[in-house]
């Protein structure tokens, strides 16, 4: 698990791991599978909580909860910088992971796809692969969209190419 | 839609809503704490722990380090400052202050030690105590890693409460050990007898304690032993008497000694202080003093009244009687000399004798009575006069030497004076040294020949006896008093009493004339008769003395006498001598003969001078240092060889000696000339005079030498013999020389006269002359065979001679007539 930053590794291992491996077309077993993501991300949410590092807001944009949607957010120089997140289950999940999505930073770092997906790591798809089918979608969030974040955040505020809402409508009402 | 994926839904949503907890960063509360001092709301100190991570008051300090004490009993700080977390500096402040609040604690070199601890502490030990009987306190105090002092003053309180034993010179015992050890002790001093040195017990004891314990004791220290012993002496479990703490002498001894002394002294009414000494007691005297009030202390003896009764009977006994005791004889063997001469000053009956003038003390223990030495010294002098008259007591030495009578006498006499002198040495080293050096400045510095012929002889004869001397020289040292007084005689005095008899001959004559010295029984009959000696030869040498002054002016006027004797015959053959030696100077063109006419000369005349001088020197010598000569022989009569002369030069001192010497070598030489120089030098230092020859004298010396050679050879009837004569008497008629010519150079003497005589005489003489030449040449054959021819013709010859002699003689006496 090189590769990650002590604190993201402890966390990890924290999340509870999931048992089921089924994808959205597997009728029940996608059911049974989808309770397990929520009790992961519930432990998952509970955690950041109580360590004070709440930085995310998902909820499933569809029953079938193939679709999600949310906030993610980072505090950087005592100003948070908030984001909108969305991503879709793939049909081969979990097989393949979640590609979550930043639509609002597409364009803004060499450091996505078009359409918003985040890169991630070299590290991410191998451990992902070898912890089928236990990682879960708050795995992905924990792997992946945090160190994203950490990472690139503090780049793009200081390149200037996101700024602070408060300061970018007191730019525009200028 | 299933339920449980609502309820989960919603539980998630939940989740998301719930508001999560704040938290402040380290940094935050730090600021925050710093920010509440400042404000005083936080009015006391407050400590941070090493991490920096924790805040602590030094209430809560305290009370965690007393909480570790108690814990533990006794907590170093440098593990309260690791425990607590604390800085080592806050940990010793708060540390101090505990302890200053708690009596129950201390704080020893970083450890806080609380008394419960030392109550446990002593426990233990008890415990161990109690398994081996004795612990040392150095080994409890390592193994505590506290100081043996703090150890002693920590057990010294639980003593006897809580540790059940005692304390004694750093050991921990058991009561029972204690009386184990007691008991040993006790057993120990009962079993001494004689006073013994306390230490030397206890070290045996330990080593004892050592063996039953077979190692695994400690050893026991001897005060341990001393303090039991000194209990058990207080408690009179044992009785005596211990002085200086350590040398213990028991009842028992004491009076063992007394006994012992008692009944010695009782028994031989004396003992020695050497016995004493044996005993064990140390202040004799004083001892023997309290004891026998009525006793008498000697040196080395103490002594009963009745030992001086016994002996002052005895003395008035040998004194009545004339005669002598040794009373060292009388007294038992212990008794020494000065306790002899101790004695004697207490005997009353000798005291009226000496008084009286009747007894005489020698040597300290050596009593004679006056009537006794005086007979005696009478004889010795009369034994003495006797062998001086007869001019040698070498006999009495018994020295076997080889030399003649008055060589040896003279040896002796310096033997003697040796002697005294290694002895005066040896007495007073520095004196007799002293003394030597002036001896012998006066000696050299002595202008007359004589004394340092004296010494020459000393030289050479001494260093074979010398050692033997020396080794009598210490025998007699005991007497160095008299001698002393001898030496200082002798050193005011002259050098003359050189030849003083010894005390080694008058000892041996003393044991010749007074045998029951030996019968008696004396073991060294040496040492009383070294002591009469010295005393009778002061009176000897003065007897000696006078004598030997009588005998010096008697030899004085011989030596005059001698001397001028000898004067008168050196001048007359002296002038002879140089007259016959200018008759060399006509032959001194022709070498053979005049070679020939030094060496007969040299053989002739001067070899008779020079004969006659040594004898004479030799005789002056001997009568120097005053030995008689006897006027007997004749010296001019003796002919010397030549060794016999060198040897009479050798004896002749220093350069007397030396300037001998020359002229016997010269004799031997060819020369005339370096024979007269070296006479004439040998004269100028055995002070005589040589009288130079001068016209007159000569005139009137070759007047009578030619009167003298005229009457003889009138008389002369041997035609030979007459021939020498004729020519020397024709050398003075014509030439006024005195010639002495050999046989062998008269040819060359009557060629020399061809032109001084008319040619009737010179044929005569030329005639006589061969013809004397033959005849001899014929008897000198003649002796080799008997031959009647040559008889015959040697006859003939003598005849033709005969019927010359008239014509010679006339030739030589006819003018002396005219």
């Amino acid at each position: 698990m090189e590769g990650w930053d002590p604190n993201t590794k402890s966390t990890l291992t924290q999340i509870p791991l999931l048992t089921t491996k089924a994808g959205p077309r597997d009728g029940a077993a996608w059911t049974q599978r989808l309770k397990e993501e929520y009790k992961a991300l519930i432990a998952y949410t509970q955690m950041n909580k109580s360590n004070d590092n709440d930085w995310f807001r998902i909820s499933a944009a569809n029953p079938e909860g193939t679709r999600w949607t949310g906030k993610c957010w980072y505090v950087h120089n005592l100003l948070k910088y908030e984001f909108d997140l969305q991503f879709d289950i793939p049909v081969t999940y979990p097989a393949t992971a979640p590609e979550i999505e930043l639509p609002q930073l597409d364009g803004k770092t060499q450091k996505m796809y078009r359409g918003g997906k985040i890169c991630l790591t070299v590290h991410f798809k191998p451990l992902w692969a070898k912890n089928c089918p236990r990682f879960g979608i708050a795995h992905a969030l924990c792997l992946g969209l945090a160190p994203w974040l950490a990472a690139e955040i503090p780049i793009l505020v200081d390149s200037g190419m996101i700024k602070h809402k408060d300061d970018a409508a007191s730019s525009n009402d200028s | 839609m299933d339920d449980e994926l609502l309820e989960l839904q919603r539980q998630f949503e939940f989740a998301q809503q719930a508001k999560s907890s704040i938290r402040l960063s380290e940094r935050n509360v730090v600021e925050l704490v710093q920010k509440l001092q400042e404000l005083h709301i936080i009015d006391f100190e407050l400590l941070h722990t090493v991490s920096g991570k924790e805040y602590i008051t030094p209430e809560q300090l305290r009370h965690e380090i007393v909480a570790e004490v108690k814990k533990l009993g006794r907590v170093s700080l440098i593990d309260l400052a690791d425990t607590t977390g604390v800085d080592l500096y806050h940990v010793e402040k708060q540390a101090q202050h505990v302890v200053s609040n708690d009596p129950g604690l201390m704080f020893i070199q970083g450890e806080i030690i609380s008394q419960s601890y030392w109550d446990s502490v002593a426990e233990e030990i008890n415990d161990r105590l109690q398994e081996c009987s004795q612990i040392a306190l150095a080994e409890l105090a390592a193994q505590l890693h506290v100081g043996s002092e703090l150890m002693a003053s920590i057990l010294e309180p639980r003593l006897g409460t809580l540790v059940k034993g005692r304390l004694e010179g750093g050991q921990l015992y058991t009561p029972a050990y204690v009386a184990r050890v007691s008991a040993m002790v006790q057993g120990a001093a009962r079993g001494i007898t004689v006073p013994t040195n306390l230490s030397v017990l206890w070290s045996t004891l330990q080593q004892l304690l050592l063996e039953m314990e077979g190692g695994s004791g400690v050893a026991v220290e001897g005060s341990f032993f001393q303090s039991l012993f000194n209990g058990l002496v207080k408690e009179d479990k044992v009785l005596g008497m211990l002085r200086a703490g350590v040398h213990w002498t028991p009842t028992v001894f004491a009076l063992a000694q007394k006994e012992c002394v008692d009944s010695f002294f009782s028994q031989n009414s004396f003992i020695s202080y050497e016995a004493l000494h044996k005993l064990g007691i140390s202040q004799q005297v004083q001892f023997l003093q309290s004891r026998y009030p009525e006793g008498i202390p000697l040196v080395t003896v103490f002594v009963h009244p009745s030992m001086i009764e016994m002996l002052d009977s005895a003395i008035e006994d040998a004194i009545d009687r004339g005669s002598w005791i040794d009373s060292l004889s009388v007294l038992s063997a212990s008794f020494g000399l000065q306790d002899a001469s101790k004695i004697l000053s207490n005997c009353p009956s000798l005291h009226s004798a000496l008084k009286a003038n009747k007894a005489l003390i020698l040597g300290d223990s050596y009593i004679f009575s006056s009537g006794f030495v005086k007979d005696v010294y009478d004889r010795v002098e009369k034994e003495l006069e006797a062998l001086s008259l007869s001019g040698s007591y070498g006999t009495v030495q018994g020295g076997g030497s080889h030399l003649t009578k008055e060589a040896k006498s003279g040896n002796d006499s310096n033997r003697f004076s040796e002697q005294t002198e290694t002895a005066s040495e040896s007495g007073n080293s520095k004196r007799g040294v002293e003394k030597g050096s002036k001896k012998k400045k006066g000696k050299s510095s002595g202008a007359k020949v004589t004394t340092t012929e004296g010494d020459s002889e000393n030289e050479d004869y001494i260093p074979t006896k010398s050692k033997k001397s020396q080794k009598r020289g210490k025998d007699t040292s005991s007497s160095q008093v008299a001698d002393a007084k001898a030496g200082g005689k002798r050193d005011s005095g002259k050098m003359q009493e050189e030849n003083v008899p010894s005390e080694e001959w008058v000892m041996q004559k003393l044991l010749f004339l007074v045998p029951d010295f030996e019968e008696q029984g004396v073991d060294d009959p040496q040492i009383i008769l070294g002591h009469l000696a010295n005393y009778i030869r002061p009176m000897l040498i003065n007897y000696w003395k006078q004598r030997r002054k009588a005998l010096f002016t008697e030899n004085a006027e011989k030596m005059r006498h001698l001397l001028d004797n000898l004067q008168r015959k050196l001048d007359e053959s002296f002038l002879n001598m140089q007259l016959y030696e200018k008759a060399l100077d006509l032959f001194e063109d022709d070498q053979s003969t005049s070679a020939i006419l030094h060496r007969h000369l040299l053989r002739t005349t001067a070899a008779s001078i020079s004969d006659m001088l040594f004898l004479n020197l030799e005789k002056h010598n001997k009568l120097k240092i005053g030995i008689e000569v006897e006027e007997s022989q004749n010296s001019e009569s003796v002919i010397l060889s030549s060794g016999e002369r060198i040897a009479i030069a050798k004896s002749f001192p220093g350069s007397l000696s030396k300037k001998a010497l020359v002229v016997a070598e010269t004799l031997e030489g060819k020369r005339v000339e370096t024979f007269m120089t070296a006479l004439r030098e040998l004269a100028e230092e055995s002070g005589l005079l040589l009288k130079k020859l001068d016209k007159k004298l000569e005139r009137t010396l070759l007047h009578s030498y030619r009167k003298d050679l005229i009457s003889q050879v009138s008389a002369e009837t041997d035609p030979i013999s007459l021939l020498p004569k004729v020519v020397s008497l024709l050398y003075i008629q014509v030439h006024n020389k005195a010639l002495q010519a050999p046989g062998r150079a008269i040819s060359v003497a009557v060629n020399r006269l061809k032109d001084k005589l008319d040619d009737s005489p010179y044929k005569i003489l030329t005639d006589y002359q061969s013809t004397t030449v033959t005849l001899l040449a014929l008897m000198s054959a003649a002796a080799g065979n008997e031959d009647d021819c040559s008889a015959d013709r040697i006859l003939t010859k003598r005849e033709l001679l005969e019927s010359q002699m008239v014509a010679l003689k006339g030739l030589v006496l006819g003018p002396s007539q005219s």
